[in-house]
């Protein structure tokens, strides 16, 4: 079967090796690079950024008392510059790798759908191919969303793959949108001493969380000094020679912020146009409407990942890309959503999968709820990152676990525990049962549990 | 090696099952893959084969109803001890914890042993007597007397903790609980979730609501032989049918004209036109016995009536010589037979074809099935007002559709359909008889 992918993405690179692996014939457009935003100016990049950011933060402020003596520490910007550079591409380098491994082949170029069964791909140097396919996945991924408000054409206003490319370090910054991106940017560049500003609409930053463990990142973001206006909303921005002027409806009226540096975060928009959508008739509106086996309305012509909305996660998208492969091929797959996990990689993390306490309120059920302040994990004082929390949300009627969210070190990695939890339908017994190693962060899982039907072994009663 | 032979689980929704017979008496010796003996459920009955060979030793159970997986039997060597079978059979718990230790997950079995380490039972007389007429196992109880002993309460209290034979996760074994559903149950070969325990609960409630019964009662003869000789007859033949509306108004303008003189039906005028057809197509009249075809030079035909207890076919004999008063007399005489159950067996036996009619049921169309040992079956339907196209115009005619069905064996395709418009002509224009 010939099988071509539009976008080489992690939902659409990760498909085209399964696809491989099941014997297709797997043709991969992709008008960029491969690995997508995820690889390129995404995930990975931001969290170079923030890995020296800890570096450099922990030993600042914590330095002496670990134990560390620095004079002049600082971060040379444009090192760290290069080295995401680097890193990024030598994953890109290895995904490649592991595509034509494969046997896949990979063209350059913007693809348009010319029929159901054909695209034609535009190359850089100006020449078309034309490629048939027996079936096609479409997983364009998304791009920031760039609202209308005046004065948003600044040159000094930037979007989350811009931010990542400063040639240097700006004094201030200030981040229009307090969602999950906009967060890591702010600790990541707080952290580095710059004066950080979050303007968000909404009644607080990160509101599709468990905000009881979201409460640990504000309370952080604060302490760093960033300040945090909620309830807001950029009405203009003025840019001057190096700076932007914003204007700010707020609660305590209207507010101006001076900036060298503007981000916008307000969120990511599917990427719908100019792939011949309208030109064979798939439906869509801000995305690419799909069913439960992941088919658009023409059959042989699937979606998958940020371009059908949804999560937009790399991690959700590289499962889709698994899943639908395995429905195209083996015409059978089923996607278990309750498992994605969500990540905030700021200081402290924030992480968190399945159902948030809010979520459990309003659907009505009878919930237990156990936590557990790491400020009495022994890991997390070592570690000098006391600020967070665990908690599970537990059925009462079964015993089930229904949520797992965590703010604190290692939360990111962590968090599969919860998430093989749900997919296995645990019970809370079932983390308390298994034995958790001494001395770690996830330690702090173990006596959340505890605290379900009972009391924590290491709190005071 | 000896084993028990039990009732074994035939289906999903099966619980119990019934024997009927045994092929096999005690001390007769079996080979493996011999039918040893036939069970019976709601939906079918299955002839059980021999595991291995062996002597069938014993039958346990005889006839009649079973739980599924209790011992029925047992094989064995000629010589072998079967006395720890017999003792196994003996006690259908036995049996039971034998199976589940083989399916048991790990983690249970764990569970027990810590228990059974624990050494000396402590509990009072009184306590062990009701244990033991209770059948509850004491080193399973936990007691609450003074050192621990266990008092007649604990063992009044106790309750044996389920025990689960598949692969579950542990929310979908609290959700079974909570429910009351039995999760061992439950058909799934790979991990039962939350989602299959509430699905089997609705299931069942379902069940509960439509409280489904089923009867059974034995055939009378006569159903047997229809249904005997229904079935035979679709496996012998190669049956085709065909379909043509004919025009019904000239065939009803004789019955009228005829009516002051002679009563006569649709059927026996059609009877009538047959007999004579059929000698102009004979293969139609015949008959197949081994590689030879059976042709006629008369036409035997029966007419298919209808009783409360079944289907009978009395024959008309020699219709071709007979005249429509002859033929619908014969028609009428032995119906009534029928219905008085007073028919002669020569009455209904030398059939060379078959006029079945349900028009008086408004069926439209049908596939009639071949009366064996003939190769050809006549259904008459009803009449119906349809419009059809005459000269240009739209005409309501009273249609009847004629439905052949053929054994393809000797009438091909051309020859039935020839035959079926010929059938036409003749009920379009009935003055052709007199010819």
């Amino acid at each position: 079967m010939k099988l071509l992918i539009l976008g080489g993405g992690p939902g659409g690179y990760v498909a085209a090796i399964k696809a491989a692996h099941l014997g297709a014939e797997v043709t991969l457009v992709d008008k960029k690079y491969i690995g997508g935003t995820c690889l390129n100016v995404g995930c990975i990049p931001t969290k170079v950024l923030l890995n020296t950011t800890d570096l450099y933060h922990t030993i600042k402020n914590d330095g002496k008392n670990m134990g560390i003596l620095s004079e002049k520490l600082s971060v040379d910007w444009g090192k760290l510059m290069r080295r995401k550079t680097n890193i990024s591409n030598s994953l890109v380098k290895g995904v490649e790798g592991v595509l034509a491994s494969n046997g896949v082949e990979i063209i350059m170029g913007e693809g348009k759908f010319t029929s159901k069964n054909q695209i034609e791909v535009l190359k850089e140097d100006g020449t078309k191919d034309i490629i048939d396919f027996d079936k096609a996945i479409i997983a364009t991924g998304s791009e920031p969303v760039i609202l209308p408000i005046p004065g948003i054409q600044g040159e000094n206003i930037l979007t989350s793959s811009e931010i990542l490319s400063l040639e240097k370090l700006p004094e201030s910054l200030c981040i229009v949108g307090g969602g999950v991106i906009g967060c890591e940017f702010a600790s990541l560049f707080s952290r580095l001493g710059v004066e950080v500003t979050i303007v968000e609409m909404l009644p607080g930053i990160v509101q599709n969380m468990d905000q009881e463990v979201v409460q640990y990142l504000d309370f952080e973001l604060r302490n760093e000094g960033v300040e945090i206006l909620t309830n807001s909303k950029v009405e203009k921005f003025n840019s001057g020679e190096d700076f932007v002027e914003i204007t700010a409806a707020t609660p305590e009226g209207e507010k101006i912020i001076k900036a060298d540096k503007v981000l916008l975060s307000i969120g990511r928009k599917s990427v719908v146009n100019n792939i011949g959508l309208e030109k064979i008739g798939i439906e869509y509106d801000r995305t690419i409407k799909i069913n439960k086996k992941f088919q658009t309305n023409i059959p042989n012509i699937y979606a998958i990942g940020d371009c059908t909305g949804g999560a937009m996660l790399a991690h959700a998208a590289s499962a889709q890309g698994i899943a639908v492969v395995e429905n195209i091929i083996k015409n059978k797959s089923k996607m278990d959503f309750k498992t994605v996990p969500y990540c905030i990689y700021t200081k402290p993390e924030v992480a968190s999968v399945g159902m948030t306490e809010e979520q459990v309120k309003e659907k009505g059920i009878s919930y237990s709820v156990g936590k557990f302040p790491l400020m009495s994990n022994a890991k997390a004082l070592i570690l000098g990152e006391t600020n967070g929390l665990v908690k599970f949300i537990v059925d009462n009627s079964t015993d089930e676990i229904l949520g797992m969210h965590m703010a604190g070190p290692k939360a990111t990695e962590l968090i599969v525990e919860g998430a093989l939890a749900l997919r296995l339908e645990a019970t809370i017994d079932e983390i308390l049962t298994t034995i958790h190693a001494h001395p770690t962060v996830g330690e702090a899982l173990h006596e959340a549990a505890h605290g379900v039907h009972g009391y924590p072994i290491h709190l005071p009663k | 090696m000896g084993q028990l032979l039990v009732m074994p689980k035939l289906g999903l929704t099966m619980t119990e099952g019934t024997i009927v017979e045994w092929f096999k008496k005690e001390g007769e010796e079996v080979k493996k893959g011999e039918k040893l003996f036939a069970v019976e459920t709601s939906k079918l009955t299955n002839e059980v084969e021999a595991p291995a060979s062996g002597v069938l030793r014993k039958i346990i159970h005889k006839d009649g109803k079973l739980a599924v997986l209790e011992p029925v039997g047992i094989l064995a060597g000629a010589d072998e001890d079967i006395s720890d079978l017999l003792k196994k059979a003996g006690s259908s718990e036995n049996l039971e914890a034998e199976k589940k230790v083989e399916k048991q997950e790990k983690p249970k079995i764990e569970k027990e042993e810590v228990k059974n380490t624990g050494g000396r039972i402590k509990a009072s007389p009184k306590a062990k007597k009701l244990a033991k007429e209770l059948g509850v196992d004491l080193s399973k109880v936990e007691g609450t007397g003074p050192g621990g002993a266990i008092s007649i309460e604990d063992i009044e209290n106790y309750q044996p903790e389920k025990e689960t034979n598949v692969k579950t996760s542990p929310t979908a074994e609290k959700v079974a609980e909570n429910l009351g559903v039995d999760i061992n149950k439950i058909e799934k070969s790979e991990r039962i979730m939350k989602d299959d325990v509430i699905g089997y609960k609705n299931f069942e409630m379902l069940k509960e609501m439509a409280d489904p019964k089923e009867t059974r009662e034995k055939m009378t003869n006569m159903r047997s032989v229809i249904s005997e000789r229904m079935s035979q007859s679709q496996q012998i033949s190669a049956a085709v049918h065909y379909n043509l509306s004919v025009d019904t108004r000239e065939m009803k303008r004789l019955r009228d004209k005829l009516k002051p003189i002679k009563k006569i039906t649709y059927t026996d005028i059609i009877v009538k036109i047959v007999s004579r057809v059929l000698l102009e197509f004979p293969i139609l009249n015949s008959s197949v016995d081994g590689d030879e075809i059976i042709k006629r030079n008369y036409t035997n035909i029966g007419v298919a009536v209808a009783l409360d207890e079944g289907l009978i076919v009395p024959v008309v004999k020699y219709a071709n010589i007979k005249g429509l008063k002859t033929i619908s007399d014969d028609i009428k005489e032995l119906a009534d037979k029928a219905r008085s159950n007073t028919l002669q067996p020569d009455e209904m036996s030398g059939g060379t074809f078959t006029v079945s009619n349900l028009g008086m049921f408004n069926i439209e169309s049908f596939t009639p099935i071949i009366n064996q040992p003939e190769v050809a079956i006549l259904g008459i339907n009803t009449i119906k007002e349809t419009a059809v196209k005459v000269d240009g115009e739209l005409q309501f005619i009273p249609m009847m559709t004629l439905s052949l069905t053929a054994d393809h064996r000797v009438v091909d395709g051309s020859v039935a359909a020839q035959f079926l418009n010929r059938l036409k002509e003749y009920i379009e224009n009935p003055n052709i008889l007199i010819l």
